[in-house]
């Protein structure tokens, strides 16, 4: 029965993955071109999941718009952050960033806890029966929290590939400076960015809420796992983002198996270190000989 | 009147100005050249016309444009084009991308068309990564963005850097074409010799200041200046 489990914890671990993919996506686009480890982007999940509830319970309305409103709603958090703070620090060390990220962070969780307590939510979902193949369970819900997280990924590496709009934020996240001389608007750039990484955060907030419950410590008990697994992909390449948040987050399922839930991020993160040690910049990290 | 005019620039990092009192000109269609020791302050001069160093006082004066309250992004659609000494392609980029992502071109494709007939190694190798390119298609590479957006001026700040004889005479002879092309050229280059021989007028500075100005033919003519700024190649 081994390998009906470890097909389970598999599936189980792709799923998270997939989910926790957009969120560590939004950590790296904002380290690989804004230039900072942005910890806000815990906090940004926790309020987009908030805000489905509030959608459902306080609205009435249906998962579909409170999805879309807390997709729209998190960008706009992010883009208010940006144009209040993080754009005046643009010229300033990444640490005064990763220092005011983490301000923002707290002031998120508190105001959330402010209105919402601490008390645990969930985002109700029609319930549907597993199918069940010789003891390998597939629920249907996870195949399409997967489709969500995988079709939002493609469109990203759409934009970032083959649009202008993708080429200019490439540009900048290669060099800003040539970026800036070559006439492009990294201000544009950046207000771009920023509504993007607001977007995925509530995307991702929403969906790791279906899969849990709903806490003002859902982000920020994630965002040591997002930036543990945009290192091992390789900091600042978005396709590493995904395959770390995967193989992360598949190996915690594994482990589980053997080491129990508590202990299998450990497991996870031994996995970090061994990576490192053979390859430090990562699964997909690049080192360029630049002149 | 005269494309670009600095008078009495002074430009610097942090508390220290490196270059002071600098009065430069560069006329329509013309190539100047600015020659000088190591830490002479020559890059610092381009960057300032650029608005890439973060002090800067004085006047710079593009095509009747007061640069200095011009944010760098718009100065590519008043004309104006750079190629730094170092980093000056987007090495994550393809070859395409590179002069794709050029703002402000006007009928982008044939552009793009244009540049491979002038540079027909980049042609070959349009899919490839800049970072993935040897120094010399790289400097190509470089000069070809910069050229993208037609420029009125094209600042080059020291274009042969780390390239062989063979691939510099290249450089120099597409940075020569330049006037045929519309632009005017303000270089600043270690081999100096080379670079005000295939100028109009050359500037010469040492710590930080222009010492001497003058046509080409008189500073190469000039035995001790040639001896002490200029080297032998």
């Amino acid at each position: 029965m081994i390998w009906v489990d470890l097909a389970n914890a598999t599936i189980n671990g792709i799923v998270i993955g997939l989910l926790l993919a957009l969120p560590a996506l939004a950590v790296t686009l904002v380290f690989g071109i804004a230039r900072f480890p942005n910890a806000a982007t815990g906090d940004f999940m926790t309020f987009g999941a908030y805000t489905v509830v509030a959608a459902k319970s306080l609205l009435a309305l249906p998962l579909a718009i409170g999805v879309a409103m807390a997709c729209a709603l998190t960008a706009l958090l992010s883009l208010f952050f940006y144009w209040w703070v993080f754009r005046a620090l643009v010229r300033r060390s990444p640490v005064a960033s990763l220092i005011v990220s983490i301000g923002i962070a707290l002031v998120v969780r508190s105001t959330i806890t402010f209105f919402a307590g601490q008390s645990q939510y969930t985002i109700e979902v029609p319930l549907v029966r597993a199918w069940n193949f010789d003891g390998v369970r597939i629920v249907p819900t996870d195949l399409y929290i997967a489709g969500v997280a995988v079709t939002a990924l493609v469109l990203t590496f759409c934009l970032l590939h083959l649009t202008p709009l993708g080429r200019r934020m490439r540009a900048v996240a290669d060099n800003m400076e040539l970026a800036r001389a070559s006439g492009i608007n990294v201000g544009r750039v950046m207000i771009t960015l920023f509504a993007i990484v607001g977007f995925y955060c509530g995307l991702g907030g929403v969906l790791i809420g279906i899969k849990a419950v709903v806490l003002p410590e859902l982000g920020w008990e994630l965002l040591l796992l997002l930036f543990a697994a945009v290192i091992l992909g390789g900091i600042g390449s978005p396709l590493g983002a995904i395959i770390g948040m995967l193989v992360f987050s598949v190996s915690q399922e594994i482990a589980s198996l053997w080491v129990g839930a508590s202990y299998k991020i450990v497991f996870a993160f031994f996995l970090l270190l061994g990576v490192l040690l053979l390859r430090p910049q990562g699964i997909l990290g690049k080192v360029r000989a630049v002149r | 009147m005269s494309l670009l005019m600095l008078e009495d620039v002074a430009a610097g990092y942090g508390d220290t100005d490196v270059v002071t009192g600098v009065n430069l000109q560069v006329g329509d269609r013309e190539i100047v050249a600015v020659a000088g020791t190591n830490g002479a302050g020559k890059s610092t001069v381009v960057k300032a016309v650029m608005g890439l160093t973060p002090r800067l006082s004085g006047s710079v004066v593009f095509d009747g444009h007061e640069l200095t309250r011009i944010p760098i992004e718009k100065r590519v659609s008043l004309g104006l084009s750079y190629v730094p000494q170092v980093q000056n392609t987007f090495a994550a980029l393809t070859v395409l991308e590179n002069l794709q992502v050029v703002e402000r071109v006007a009928n982008r494709s044939q552009r793009i068309k244009d540049m491979f007939d002038l540079f027909p190694a980049l042609a070959d190798r349009r899919r490839t990564a800049a970072g993935d390119l040897s120094g010399g298609e790289r400097q190509q590479l470089a000069f070809a963005r910069a050229l993208m957006s037609s420029p009125r001026l094209s600042v080059l700040d020291e274009p042969s850097a780390a390239l062989s004889p063979a691939l510099t005479a290249q450089v120099f002879e597409q940075v020569r074409r330049c006037p045929e092309a519309g632009a005017a050229v303000l270089i600043v280059e270690q081999r100096a010799r080379q670079a005000i021989e295939f100028s109009n007028r050359g500037y010469v500075m040492d710590s930080g200041r222009i010492v001497l100005t003058d046509t080409s033919a008189n500073l190469l003519s000039n035995d001790r200046m040639a001896q002490l700024y200029l080297g032998q190649h």
